[in-house]
């Protein structure tokens, strides 16, 4: 039971990441190496701002989202616009880019690790043996509220139908008017907002470092590729599924197992069905 | 003239696919375009959309040049087109596809009444509305690709191939939709392989071969050329 919260807090802020990557590959077809970078801007948006200028969490958090959302559009203008012909030339340019991140920021901060203190240490006891920091749950509320919000986004307005119809084919979502370029940006600032997010929750429960984003990262492309990369709402399913159930083998077995057992997921993901394992159709 | 286009080229890296094309389009017309595989069909209506550039040549639509306006921008000026294969997407609903057609319309009540026409003139799709486009029959994504592009409430209709890999009753159907559609006022320029239907349906018509108009005329006269039968009526 302990396990289980503790896994359901690890899916939360990863599932956050793995979403914003599928969401960028969906309609973009770029892989964005630099995602969990992105991921480690946010944590240490709350180490300028909370920790150093003790700022109000909760606003720190809403400038996470906001600030590395619009570090993902100067990301578009910057590479993936220019490079829009050539995916390749996207995903190298975008390692560059998380150099850039990393070196900046090692600069700005040092390599050590940042401690940031916890912003509530209260805890909730909901038996002897079960207990839930509201600094987890707050992690865990920030991912259900995000992912519930970007579910309605795609499901019930004008400009997440262009989203999911721009992924499923773009030269026909042109023709019904839809401009990939607005298209490709909102996909970009919703796609890193939601890693910025995943990073400002979770920076007072881990350790921040200028390095975390790797660790991120790799979960996050093992989550995508089971996934796959059908439709965006079925990729964003995916990714929560498979994020939670990487989570529990990771807390109750070992991580490497878990690292095991998705790899040998995507190997076979991809001998027997290149589209993933809930995706269902073809990149044109 | 509604549509008009001159001298157009357009290549494919080095490779020439239309070269000098010169057509007209008026309105409340129904225009064909016939020719082989491969002769550039598609390529004009891709052109007329601006998902291809044009080396050199124009396109005025409504008096306006349209030759480099983005694609979205072409939509808002009252062109719609329906792709060959009918590229509908596979993963949203039947409704969700016909709303995404209107996606630059602003005026909300209309599209609710465009969007019962569409469900009265095609009443499969009505009771599909919920499915997943990709679950419906091929002649029934048909309907659906050329409803999709009459919610934008488009002047100008460009069909590619709509009777494409449809059995022949399914065929008839799209016949009398197109007639509809010609009857509600709306311009068509048609791109068929099936020459028999184009040039029945049609007032004028070219005929496209290796990127180049080698016969044009009212259709009735290209139905009864020698040259047509023996070509592409297979008479
Ligand atoms: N994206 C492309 N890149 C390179 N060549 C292309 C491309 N698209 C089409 N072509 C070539 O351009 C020529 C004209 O193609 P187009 O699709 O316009 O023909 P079409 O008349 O529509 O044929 P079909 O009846 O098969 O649809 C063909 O020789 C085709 O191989
Ligand atoms: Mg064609």
């Amino acid at each position: 039971m302990q396990t289980g919260l503790n896994a359901l807090f690890a899916a939360a802020y990863l599932s956050l990441v793995a979403v914003g990557l599928v969401l960028i590959f969906g309609v973009m077809g770029v892989i964005n190496f630099a995602h969990g970078e992105l991921f480690m801007l946010g944590a240490y948006v709350v180490v300028a701002l909370y920790t150093n200028l003790q700022m109000p969490f909760v606003l720190v958090v809403a400038i996470g989202l906001i600030f590395v959302g619009l570090v993902g559009i100067l990301m578009e203008f910057t590479m993936f616009h220019p490079l829009r012909d050539n995916p390749l030339g996207g995903l190298v340019a975008s390692i560059g880019f998380l150099m850039v991140i990393q070196a900046s920021i090692t600069i700005g901060f040092g390599v050590r690790m940042e401690h940031v203190p916890p912003v509530t240490q209260d805890v909730i006891i909901l038996s002897e043996k079960v207990r839930l920091p509201v600094q987890r749950l707050f992690v865990i509320l920030s991912a259900f509220v995000c992912l519930t919000a970007l579910w309605l986004f795609l499901k019930k307005t004008k400009f997440g139908w262009a989203l999911r119809a721009s992924a499923q084919d773009p030269e026909a979502a042109m023709l019904q008017g839809i401009s990939t370029r607005t298209v490709s940006i909102i996909a970009m600032f919703i796609g890193a907002a939601l890693a910025g997010v995943a990073g400002s929750v979770t920076a007072p429960v881990i350790s921040v470092s200028p390095v975390i984003g790797h660790s991120v990262i790799v979960s996050a492309f093992i989550v995508i590729i089971v996934g796959g990369i059908g439709s965006l709402e079925g990729a964003v399913l995916a990714s929560v599924t498979y994020a939670f159930i990487h989570t529990v083998i990771t807390t109750f077995i070992d991580g490497v197992i878990a690292d095991i057992v998705g790899l040998s997921l995507m190997l076979l993901v991809l001998i027997i069905k290149p589209t993933g394992m809930f995706g269902t159709q073809d990149r044109v | 003239m509604l549509l008009e286009l001159k001298d157009l080229i357009v290549s494919y890296g080095p490779v020439q696919v239309l070269r000098n094309i010169s057509m007209q389009v008026r309105k409340a017309q129904v225009v064909t375009i016939i020719g082989a595989n491969g002769a550039g069909k598609s390529t004009t209506l891709r052109s007329i959309s601006g998902l291809v550039n044009l080396k050199s040549g124009s396109i005025h639509f409504d008096g306006q040049r349209i030759n480099d306006l983005p694609a979205n921008k072409i939509v808002s000026m009252g062109i719609s087109h329906v792709p060959e294969g009918r590229r509908i997407f596979p993963d949203m609903t039947v409704e969700e596809n016909l709303r995404t057609g209107a996606f630059l319309r602003k005026d909300k009540t209309e599209v609710e009444k465009n969007l019962k026409d569409i469900f009265n003139q095609f009443p499969i799709l009505r009771n599909r509305r919920s499915k997943n486009a990709k679950t419906l029959s091929g002649g029934e994504q048909q309907m659906l690709a050329i409803g999709r592009a009459l919610m934008a409430k488009p002047k100008m209709l460009l069909m590619d191939e709509p009777s494409m890999g449809l059995a022949p009753v399914i065929v008839d159907e799209i016949r009398k939709i197109i007639e509809q559609i010609r009857e509600n006022g709306v311009t068509i320029l048609l791109v068929e392989q099936n020459a028999e239907l184009a040039l029945n349906l049609a007032n004028y018509a070219y005929v496209l071969e290796n990127g180049q108009i080698v016969l044009e005329g009212p259709a009735e006269e290209l139905h009864d050329n020698e040259q047509v039968k023996a070509a592409y009526l297979g008479i």
